[in-house]
């Protein structure tokens, strides 16, 4: 029941939000936008608490089902479905501030709200559906229902940045439903019976090699697109810069990871049957998107656009990790998307306050933002800290687990391209970021309307929900740097098993 | 022995005599379409009439080729004639003088006739469409190639009547995607050899906007006639041995008596009149193409028959 | 007639199919006009659904007449439908669509694409029954190549949109073959899901209409790596830029 709930409210909401756009305008939109924004809080505050509920269970051993087997979640299922909760949430929170502030139109936050909600059901339907190609289903539906946020600002950009990302994730989903249904025929030439996970699974070994391997190519490549892997990321940096800055939270911070969960599932598989190398042209297609990656964020001039392509690395070092064979590699894998994700999450929700306070993305027209926002600076600063992976916050941690198992493993090479990988980002990401926080504004920097960081009288104080949510986000990640409690480190080591056979 | 003469004879009198015919049905079944009642379907042969009737007037600045390129171009087409099925579904003595290949050269000399001619006097408009003509047989080319490529590949031979026997062996030879776009390209090609629109447009009378036409435009009297005739019957030679060799050999006589092979005539006009319509569709529903947009209209072909070819290769 | 003529019926007409199928695939690259991508991607829907219907037939499974009749509603019919509700007129308007690459290289390309899902297929088709080798498999992953490179070169939004429904096409036509036993249920559920694509798009399409005052793609180039961002997000101070009027547009 519990299972069914947690994909349940957000639709719920999702329809009651869609019903309320039905109605024409009407006076009264402003005060049913707040009951919408509440009414997203309210679920995804009960979704969270819902998923920790299972995702504690699960991390003392147990596996839930539903819907005769269509629905099961096990520990990695869980894990990313506590990540999208807690995201959601986070983000719900942000909007109702943020929102309100950056869209007065009236009327409007409705449709934000009726997508932001199917938007978190799909992601929440991926790892909680059995049967691959329902996942493929639910895939589609998030850049379906995330395309008009990605839109929402209406400007030409983010209409060029949604249209890009709907494109090309959707030229990736078209190749991926033939890997998917591509894997459907592997299974049934090895005898197998239902086609889930867990029964792809039961028959690897058996499976003809060219047809899974062609499946699970199709499948990297066509999923890969939505996770944003170097050479088809070109969307990314785009749609996750142009959208409202809490859409910007989920996108890169959990919309990638739960796609790139999909592409996770089918490691085992690839593994067990005999196609030797798999495991190498991942590791590879990994360190292609972190390298590139991190070349390309030193030359960038918006600092959304930054976190977007950080994004693209740290979904190449995951994909790395996990290529990497070994228990150690693995749950550092699973400890970097669970660490990523409470740290972009929380980047995103710095730019968004910093966006408040500048009202520019512009990275060389922001200069002094100490001055300007004290909250947005530090927020920002710590953010940037996070993301590169400085000591000790989480992802410091968990990136040095993966080098550490790549080296307790053998693979030196990969180990120093990521190595150099991580170092190139981090300068880059801090380069930019320490010149907009404690910069001193160059004289005659344009005209003076490109600072309005030093004019004190045009900022108006950041809304309560954004201060609040920095506070929390800031506090979670670095006690989550400091200490790993003992039963999500349970659940990490539950899901890293599930990473291989 | 006799009797193959005698088929042989048939075939050619056939095309002599009813390629008029074929382009005057064409004509009348456009302009029925386009809601207009048309010319008679045998204008042409009035045109014929009244042009042999005529005075010919040649240029003083024109020399043999000139007056020698009408008779090529109307002799080409018998000779192909002779070598492919327009009735009869078995090899009559000609037939392998030459392959598909051969048919292809044979056709080419009464163009290459065509061309010199055309430049051969002071009309401006001549030449003019004479480049364009190469231009175009330049862009066939390839695809001509290409189609007797599969064509031996699949049928292994060049030879008309071994090729036509092949595709009836079986439906499922018939069906084959490389069967269907072979077709399709060899329809392309049709329109373009033939100047049909969207490549040509034979009825214009814009001489800026002409390909084909322009290169008879200084002949007149018997010249003219005989340039005329030799279009209509490359027409109908083109049709037949797409309809005859590509599609199907369904319809020509197998018998080796006069009478069936006699009987054979009104089937294959049946089948030339379903072409004619097919023709007539394409003419109604498609505008001209621009000239630089001929190398699309041949590129489309040329990538149609090398897919039929990779169809074929990789066949399992 | 015997079992086998019946069989060998069927596989021959399924290859007839498929040829047509691999001609659609090609004219859609072809084509200049959004009307005539539409048309194509019907006659492309049209062929899928009869290759279902003939393969059913062959291995007397009724839910591919199932999967047959699906396609047949909401292809050919519910896909125009939905883009003449969310779109105007006016992208049908006939002019010649925008693209990176002409239409002979495109051609070219498009053919080496086919090439290459020829050979990608060589090694899949143990699975297959010898008699429908030819067809499905590697026409059908052309299909998706094509559609996927008309998408990339393309620079107008509803032939853009037009190639990633054309993927689908290809991605099923394997599919109707390789996987017919799926259960019918998701296939349901994937074709709504490709309406609902086809909706939201067409939205998006509008909007890109509304703000641009065309829907060629090309024209959208604000976000170039390396060049400055928008000097200023406009609405980030609280209001919508009044949005360009469209001179065209009634």
């Amino acid at each position: 029941m519990t299972l069914l709930l947690i994909p349940g409210l957000p639709l719920l909401a999702a329809l009651l939000s869609g019903a309320a756009m039905l109605r024409p305008k009407r006076p009264r939109a402003r005060a049913s936008e707040r009951v919408l924004a509440g009414m997203t809080i309210v679920s995804s505050v009960l979704v969270l608490l819902l998923a920790s509920k299972m995702a504690w269970r699960v991390a003392a051993g147990a596996t839930f089902t539903a819907l005769s087997g269509w629905v099961s979640v096990d520990a990695l299922g869980a894990l990313i479905i506590l990540l999208i909760a807690l995201v959601g949430t986070t983000s719900a929170i942000y909007s109702w501030g943020y929102m309100a502030r950056s869209y007065t139109e009236p009327g409007r936050l409705r449709l934000y709200y009726a997508n932001y909600n199917l938007f978190i059901f799909s992601m929440l339907a991926i790892p909680m559906v059995n049967e691959p190609t329902l996942v493929w289903i639910f895939v589609e539906l998030t850049t379906v229902s995330s395309a008009l946020l990605v839109s929402f600002e209406n400007t030409e950009a983010a209409l060029e940045a949604a249209w890009k990302y709907v494109a090309l994730s959707l030229m990736g989903a078209g190749i991926a439903l033939l890997g998917f249904l591509l894997l459907f025929s592997t299974l049934q030439a090895a005898g197998g019976e239902s086609y889930t996970w867990q029964g792809l699974q039961h028959v690897a070994a058996r499976m003809p090699p060219a047809l899974l391997t062609t499946s699970f190519v199709l499948i990297l490549v066509g999923l890969g697109t939505k996770v944003g892997f170097v050479p088809l990321h070109t969307w990314l940096p785009d749609a996750h810069s142009q959208a409202p800055s809490p859409v910007c939270a989920l996108l890169s911070g959990i919309e990638t990871t739960s796609v790139l969960y999909v592409i996770l599932r089918l490691l085992p598989i690839v593994d067990s049957a005999s196609t030797p190398g798999m495991r190498r042209w991942v590791i590879g297609f990994g360190l292609l998107s972190a390298g590139t990656a991190a070349f390309l964020l030193l030359q960038v001039r918006d600092y959304k656009r930054l976190f977007a392509f950080s994004t693209v690395e740290h979904m190449g070092i995951i994909l790395v990790a996990a290529g990497l064979a070994g228990e150690a590699a693995h749950f550092a894998a699973v400890y970097q998307i669970l660490a990523h994700t409470v740290t972009k999450s929380f980047c995103f929700f710095a730019a968004g306050a910093a966006l408040l306070t500048v009202k520019t993305r512009d990275i060389s027209s922001v200069r002094g933002l100490i001055g300007a926002s004290p909250i947005a600076a530090i927020a920002l600063l710590l953010g940037a800290l996070a993301i590169a992976g400085a000591p000790p916050l989480p992802l410091f941690m968990s990136e040095f687990a993966i080098l550490r198992a790549g080296l307790a493993s053998g693979r030196y090479l990969t180990v120093a391209l990521l190595a150099l990988f991580i170092v190139i980002a981090f300068f880059g990401i801090l380069l930019h970021v320490n010149r907009m926080v404690f910069g001193s504004p160059k004289p005659g920097n344009h005209e003076p309307a490109t600072q309005p960081a030093t004019a004190p009288a045009a900022i108006m104080p950041l809304p309560h929900t954004c201060i609040a949510v920095l506070i929390a986000g800031g506090a979670l990640m670095i006690a989550l740097g400091l200490v790993l409690p003992s039963p999500l480190r349970e659940l990490l080591r539950l899901a890293a098993a599930g990473l291989r056979r | 022995m006799l009797l193959r003469i005698l088929a042989n004879a048939l075939q050619v009198l056939v095309v002599l005599l009813l390629s008029p015919l074929v382009a005057g049905v064409l004509d009348r079944l456009k302009e029925i379409i386009q809601s207009k009642r048309g010319p008679s379907v045998l204008q042409p042969y009035r045109d014929l009439w009244k042009l042999f009737h005529k005075d010919e007037v040649l240029s003083d600045r024109s020399s043999w080729l000139f007056r020698a390129t009408p008779y090529v171009v109307f002799v080409t087409p018998i000779f192909v004639t002779l070598l492919i099925p327009v009735l009869t579904n078995y090899p009559l003595f000609l037939a392998f003088m030459a392959d598909m290949v051969g048919v292809g050269f044979v056709l080419a000399l009464g163009g290459f006739f065509a061309t010199l001619g055309a430049v051969d006097t002071g009309n401006p408009y001549g030449p003019m469409g004479a480049s364009r003509t190469r231009m175009v047989a330049f862009l066939a080319e390839p695809v001509f190639v290409i189609v007797f490529f599969t064509v031996s590949f699949v049928a292994g031979s060049t030879i008309p009547y071994i090729v036509q026997a092949h595709w009836a062996l079986s439906a499922a030879i018939f069906l084959s995607p490389t069967h269907v776009l072979l077709m399709a390209a060899f329809f392309l090609l049709i329109l373009a050899e033939g100047g049909r629109i969207p490549v040509d447009s034979p009825t214009g009378h814009v001489e800026l906007a002409m390909i084909d036409e322009s290169k008879s435009l200084e002949y007149s009297g018997t010249g003219a006639a005989l340039m005329k005739w030799g279009g209509y019957m490359k027409l109908l030679v083109l049709m037949c041995v797409f309809l005859n060799v590509l599609v199907t050999p369904w319809g020509l006589a197998s018998g080796q008596t006069l009478s069936a092979v006699a009987l054979a005539i009104p089937f294959v006009a049946l089948k030339v009149l379903i072409l004619i319509l097919a023709l007539v569709v394409v003419e109604s529903s498609l505008a001209k193409l621009r000239l630089f947009r001929i190398s699309e209209f041949l590129g489309a072909a040329f990538v149609t028959c090398v897919a039929a070819m990779i169809t074929q290769l990789f066949k399992v | 007639m015997s079992a086998t003529t019946v069989t060998s019926t069927l596989a021959s007409l399924n290859s007839l199919v498929g040829g047509l199928f691999l001609l659609t695939a090609f004219a859609m690259v072809a084509t200049r006009q959004t009307r005539g991508c539409l048309q194509l991607f019907i006659a492309q829907s049209l062929l899928l659904a009869a290759s279902a219907f003939l393969l059913g037939a062959e291995y007397h499974t009724p839910h591919l007449y199932g999967v047959g009749i699906v396609d047949l509603i909401s292809k050919p019919i519910l896909v125009p439908w939905i883009l003449n509700r969310t779109l105007t007129r006016e992208v049908y308007a006939k002019r010649e669509i925008d693209q990176v690459l002409n239409i002979p290289t495109s051609l070219l390309i498009a053919l080496a694409f086919a090439v290459f899902a020829y050979f990608l297929t060589r090694p899949l088709l143990d699975a297959v029954a010898p008699q429908f080798r030819g067809a499905n498999v590697p026409i059908g992953f052309a299909a998706l190549l094509l559609g996927a490179y008309t998408l990339a070169v393309r620079r107008e939004a509803v032939p853009m949109l037009l190639g990633i429904l054309a993927m689908e096409n290809g991605a099923f036509f394997v599919g109707i073959l390789l996987a017919r036993d799926l259960p019918f249920i998701i296939e349901l559920a994937v074709a709504s899901d490709g309406l609902i694509m086809v909706f939201v798009v067409g939205i998006l399409v509008r909007k890109i209409q509304h703000r641009l005052g065309s829907t060629r793609i090309g024209e959208l180039a604000t976000l170039r790596e390396g060049s400055a961002s928008p000097p200023s997000p406009l609405p980030h101070d609280g209001s919508i830029a009044p949005e360009r009027q469209n001179p065209k547009a009634v």
